[in-house]
């Protein structure tokens, strides 16, 4: 260990500061904002601690709002989409790059290109689509949509991993008899139990934000997701900032969770599949 | 498990004969049995099934949609040949729109490269929070676009918001909410959207550093580089490749970015804030333009392409640098 004279270290400590507040400080402020009072929250000088912690805003939100409600529609369209992605792109990337099918790289490429063509420019011709088979106002209808535009971004992402598998464990496995399914569902699947839960975590925080088509797909108020009720209730409450804090508190909180468990992975995930 | 070890890797359900004949059997020296190829198409195909119905088949309905008169979303309508694209061509609000999108893009661009940069550099040293940070800077990036949308309201809140406050401690009076102000809603809006997705640039330039082996960075040290030349000789160049892709699919994602700006502002004040995608948005859901709506996406798909076609030609790295 070197002697670093203290004030050597300021420039980095401070750069450090200002990231952790930019990043956490907003997150840190709107939770204690959801535990103040209605006289506290609007105070002169705010306090950084509430002084009066309370449940109040939190009871409000979920007796008096439709929000537990938006919160369950969330849920099942989040954890459909996370399911079907997982297995609509574990299927496409192990045929795509396991197998290796005759003309497989073309047809990444185009998966690819297609998936880069803006969605909300779809959005008109889409909502016929689904108004023409009365999928209109159905949760199915998000789930089908979102697994659309993660499945081909998580195949791509399911590369990396796949790549990292070594070639030499199929033959293995042939020469033990087993044939290709088994060797997808025994061998490679377990093998790849990081790249399925970046995927997983993926198609679940992109559902859980999606907000374009949710907004049009769906009518009917008891079927409508979190993105458009807390912009609802953004609507009809702006004076009640505390009941508005508390629901952002309880929206973020399971966009996060999940993460946490996987985000190792994930980091990982997304820049092996960046860097191959 | 040793009786069948004795035959050929995969090819023992092959029934001869059944193979197609006139099609090579082996493409690498490798024997790939057409029962292999059918099982992997076989598993490509639910994702291309489900591209085709929720991307091809729209985008094949948004160009008949826009040779039609259509008023309500799916509404009757009648061939109008291009009446729509003359008409579309000769709308202001339309070019406004594409105008106020290249602002939006290149702010983010800039905006989050920059910040992304910073980061990545800063969590790839050493240290507990350094590693602890990899995991809770992706955290903006992770939670709802709405969630973003009221955080920043609050926290720009003109009589309440803790930012204005912060200003008035330092002796800067008066800040109101720059959603609000038609000159500051912009500009608010980028820095909002770009607090929400710098950390994925981040973590993806953090991941193509560690790939660059640290020798080079200790033999550039022996010749007697200073860091700033390191970083334009050394890591910039490296990570190229990286920059370009991220920069081409970033820029895509945030071209189409529709929410962070609807949700906050809805385009306004007075279409500050309108760029091409909340324009069509609001075409098609408010002014119940579908036609309209669909010949204005026909028109911005063709210019994007064209950018990102430019944009590859101009910026690809060279393979062979």
């Amino acid at each position: 260990m070197t002697f670093r004279l203290p004030w050597a270290r300021l420039p980095r400590l401070a750069t450090w500061a200002v990231l952790t507040a930019i990043v956490l400080g907003p997150l840190y402020w709107i939770t204690i904002s959801a535990f103040k009072d209605r006289e506290e929250i609007l105070r002169t000088t705010p306090t950084l601690v509430p002084t009066h912690p309370t449940l109040e805003n939190f009871r409000q939100l979920f007796t008096a709002t439709d929000y537990p409600s938006y919160l369950a529609n969330s849920f099942v369209v989040a954890l459909c989409t996370a399911f079907f992605t997982v297995l609509v792109s574990f299927a496409a990337a192990y045929g795509l790059y396991r197998l290796r099918v005759p003309g497989g790289d073309k047809l990444a490429g185009v998966i690819l290109v297609a998936y880069m063509i803006p969605g909300t420019l779809l959005l008109v011709p889409l909502y016929q689509a689904f108004a023409a088979v009365e999928l209109i106002d159905t949760r199915n209808a998000l789930v089908i949509v979102n697994v659309a535009f993660t499945a081909p971004f998580c195949t791509w992402l399911l590369r990396g991993f796949f790549l990292a598998i070594p070639r030499d464990i199929d033959e293995a496995a042939a020469v033990d008899g087993a044939g290709p399914i088994r060797m997808m569902l025994r061998i490679v699947l377990p093998l790849l139990a990081p790249g399925i839960s970046t995927v997983a975590v993926y198609a679940f925080v992109f559902s859980w934000t999606e907000f374009v088509f949710a907004s049009q797909l769906v009518v009917s108020d008891q079927l409508k997701t979190l993105p458009i009720g807390l912009s609802a209730i953004m609507g009809q409450y702006t004076v009640n900032w505390g009941l508005l804090m508390a629901g952002t508190v309880c929206t973020v909180i399971p966009a996060i969770v999940p993460f946490l468990f996987a985000g190792r992975y994930f980091v990982g995930g997304l820049t092996a599949g960046a860097v191959k | 498990m040793t009786s069948r070890s004795a035959a050929a890797p995969g090819t023992g359900e092959v029934v001869p004969g059944t193979r197609p004949t006139g099609r090579p059997a082996t493409a690498s020296g490798r024997r790939r049995p057409w029962r292999t190829h059918l099982l992997g198409y076989g598993l490509v195909a639910p994702l291309v099934l489900v591209m085709l119905g929720v991307i091809g088949y729209p985008l094949l309905n948004t160009v008949l949609l826009s040779l039609q008169n259509q008023g309500v979303v799916g509404s009757a309508s009648t061939f109008v040949g291009l009446d729509n694209y003359t008409r579309a061509f000769g709308d202001g609000a339309f070019w406004a729109s594409i105008g106020r999108s290249a602002i939006w893009l290149l702010g983010n661009l800039v905006v989050q490269t920059i910040i992304a940069f910073g980061t990545a550099l800063l969590i790839g040293r050493n240290g507990r929070w350094a590693r602890a940070s990899r995991t809770w800077v992706l955290i903006p990036w992770v939670i709802p676009t709405v969630a973003v949308a009221v955080i920043w309201q609050w926290l720009s809140n003109s009589n309440y918001g803790i930012v204005p406050k912060l200003g008035a401690a330092v002796g800067v009076d008066g800040l109101g909410s720059p959603f609000g102000d038609s000159a500051l809603a912009m500009p608010a809006l980028i820095l909002m959207n770009s607090w929400h997705w710098f950390p994925l640039g981040a973590v993806v330039i953090f991941g193509a550093l560690r790939t660059i082996p640290g020798e080079i960075y200790e033999a550039a040290r022996v010749d007697g580089a200073d860091s700033w030349r390191i970083f334009w000789r050394i890591t910039f160049p490296l990570l190229q490749p990286v920059l370009f892709a991220l920069g081409l699919v970033g820029s895509l994602w945030s071209f189409n970015i529709v929410d962070s700006i609807y949700l906050v502002t809805k385009g306004g004040p007075a279409d500050a804030t309108t760029t091409a995608p909340v324009f069509i948005y609001g075409k098609a859901f408010n002014q119940f333009q579908a036609s309209d709506a669909a010949t204005v996406s026909v028109i911005t798909i063709i210019l994007l392409a064209a950018v990102a076609f430019f944009y590859i030609r101009v910026a690809k790295p060279k393979e062979d640098a």
